[in-house]
């Protein structure tokens, strides 16, 4: 007994040795992966992420802050709880560069001009209850998915608030909203697990809907394609309709709940990942492929 | 110590796995085991009957009847054992590690080595190794440290084996042959994995043994015996029950457990 009980030990002691953590899985060959930044760079557990002019502007929602990061020094923060924010999730800009910001704990559409102030474009209490998407819409006004609306709504830039999409439409919760360069709006919908289409003449389309292993969580556009995190499978996504969706990578252990996703533009990506909410531990990581185009 | 078992793991994994993807056959023989329950734990299954109803008088039936009973209290410990330490282990299968993969470490992402494997013609491995090319994972493949198969069967066949000499032989070997080398070659698991588990297993039945036979437990386990004795008809209908459930490692019995919960769950609104 005193020797198998030894033996197993030493078994148990190896196997745990062998503990990789988290696995990120490249499917498409040629890509390479790497943290950018992480819990000793400043952040606590991102969310939403756009790159703009060489930076990378952070919904830090483990961080209850919005943050804007050079690759290679240490975040700045734009906005955080002295400001009221809580949850800040996804991430808006205007030409004039007002950053605009939603927050699914506190509601309402946020905006700060990167020096210090900020405001709130439409509270809560106009209809905005719990806000989780934003995007910008080529017309200048902002839309922003309301979870417990089950709706997406126009938001003006003096605090005008309408219904854009209403409930009738069958959306249980706008997590994310991207344009494609045609000004088509694609909605991810992670609680019925459908990717929308909202073409230019208004039709709503269940493009994406009941496929397995598939919830759409972060939505982003870039080179004709539409790049898509998936959260409760951990994985990054490829869309064109013409090659209908491919996985790119694969996340594992704890590194599997990817969130948002943004790219540069010459062909680097970077994932949002929220290993720890409660412990405020998350990274970013950043995806390239040797040839630096995806 | 720890990096020599490593080493012998490896070694061990890419002498078997280079069984797989030489002969449709052979793979075919090999994922049988794996994929068909009825091939994989009915001989188990019948030798824990055998080791049932043998013995020689009433006393040795009753010493090999609270042997097998206890023996079935303890795959329950050793499946939430081995359940709980792979939740804790983030460790995927070896055929994972055949693809470019980073891991975490220190906070940074470094490349993994790759493992070589050769994939099999035939069977459920093969539909794995395909999905993950597609991009595909189930959650299971990504903690394969320790085995639960390895400690539920070898729990199983010891236990057998305390209570009958011949029948948990065959069994032992059945368990070796049909349910731990396939898995290996398969590369579902590395050597180290299925030695965690079995050894897992095998402490934890021999543990539970112990303490049946010494203390408190051998107050229930041996009237409960007796009683088997006394009520045949019931205990074999008891028995087919518990056969054919240990044969399917408690695989039902979990999902009347989850069902159970989400029931309550929907009930009590959690």
């Amino acid at each position: 007994m005193k020797h198998s009980m030894t033996l197993a030990a030493a078994f148990l002691l190896a196997g745990c040795q062998l503990d990789r953590e988290a696995l990120v899985l490249p499917v498409e060959s040629g890509w390479k992966v790497e943290v950018a930044a992480g819990p000793a760079d400043g952040f606590a557990s991102p969310d939403g992420l756009m790159w703009r002019d060489g930076e990378l502007l952070v919904a830090d929602e483990g961080g209850s802050a919005v943050r804007v990061w050079t690759p290679g020094s240490r975040p700045r923060t734009l906005a955080d709880q002295r400001a009221g924010l809580a949850s800040p999730e996804d991430l808006a800009t205007d030409a004039e560069g007002n950053l605009y910001f939603s927050d699914d704990t506190r509601g309402g559409i946020w905006r700060t001009d990167g020096k210090g102030g900020v405001t709130t474009v439409a509270a809560a209490a106009r209809g905005l209850p719990s806000t989780e998407a934003i995007a910008m819409a080529p017309s200048g006004e902002l839309l922003a998915g309301d979870a417990l609306g089950h709706r997406v709504m126009k938001v003006a830039r003096d605090g005008r608030v309408s219904v854009f999409l209403g409930p009738e439409r069958g959306i249980s919760k706008p997590e994310s909203l991207a344009f494609d360069s045609g000004g088509n709006l694609y909605i991810a919908d992670n609680q019925d697990d459908v990717l929308y289409l909202l073409t230019r003449d208004g039709k709503l389309h269940r493009t994406l809907a009941g496929q397995p292993g598939f919830s759409p969580e972060s939505l982003h556009y870039a080179q004709g394609a539409l790049f898509i995190t998936d959260s409760r499978h951990g994985k990054l996504f490829r869309y064109t309709p013409e090659d209908g969706l491919q996985v790119i990578a694969l996340f594992g252990g704890a590194l599997r709940n990817v969130q948002g996703v943004t790219s540069d533009g010459r062909g680097t990506f970077y994932v949002s990942v929220q290993s720890d909410l409660k412990a405020q531990k998350g990274y970013i990581l950043r995806l390239y492929r040797k040839t630096g185009s995806a | 110590m720890l990096a020599f078992l490593q080493g012998v793991s490896d070694w061990l994994y890419l002498l078997l796995n280079g069984l797989s993807g030489r002969s449709w056959l052979l793979d075919s023989l090999i994922a049988l085991p794996v994929d068909n329950p009825l091939v994989k734990a009915g001989p188990i299954g019948a030798a824990f009957v055998y080791a049932w109803h043998s013995g020689r008088d009433e006393a040795e039936a009753k010493r090999r009847r609270a042997i097998l009973l206890v023996t079935v209290g303890s795959l329950i410990l050793v499946l939430t054992a081995t359940k709980t330490i792979g939740q804790s282990v983030f460790l995927p299968r070896p055929f994972v590690h055949s693809q470019t993969a980073w891991h975490l470490s220190d906070g940074k992402l470094v490349e993994s080595p790759v493992l070589p494997y050769r994939g099999p013609q035939e069977g459920s491995a093969k539909a794995r190794h395909e999905d993950l090319a597609r991009g595909e994972i189930a959650e299971n493949d990504l903690s394969s440290f320790p085995s639960d198969h390895a400690g539920f069967f070898v729990a199983l066949a010891l236990g057998i084996f305390l209570a009958c000499g011949p029948a948990g032989a065959a069994a032992l070997g059945w368990t070796l042959v049909a349910v731990l080398l396939p898995r290996i070659i398969t590369g579902m698991h590395s050597p180290l994995d299925i030695a965690g588990g079995g050894a897992i297993g095998a402490v934890i039945l021999l543990g539970t043994q112990w303490l049946a036979r010494r203390h408190w437990p051998a107050r229930m386990v041996e009237p409960l015996s007796a009683w088997t004795l006394r009520h045949g008809a019931i205990a074999a209908a008891l028995l087919f029950l518990v056969a054919f459930e240990a044969t399917n490692a408690l695989e039902n019995v979990r999902d009347l457990a989850g069902t159970a919960g989400d029931i309550v769950g929907g009930i009590t609104g959690a």
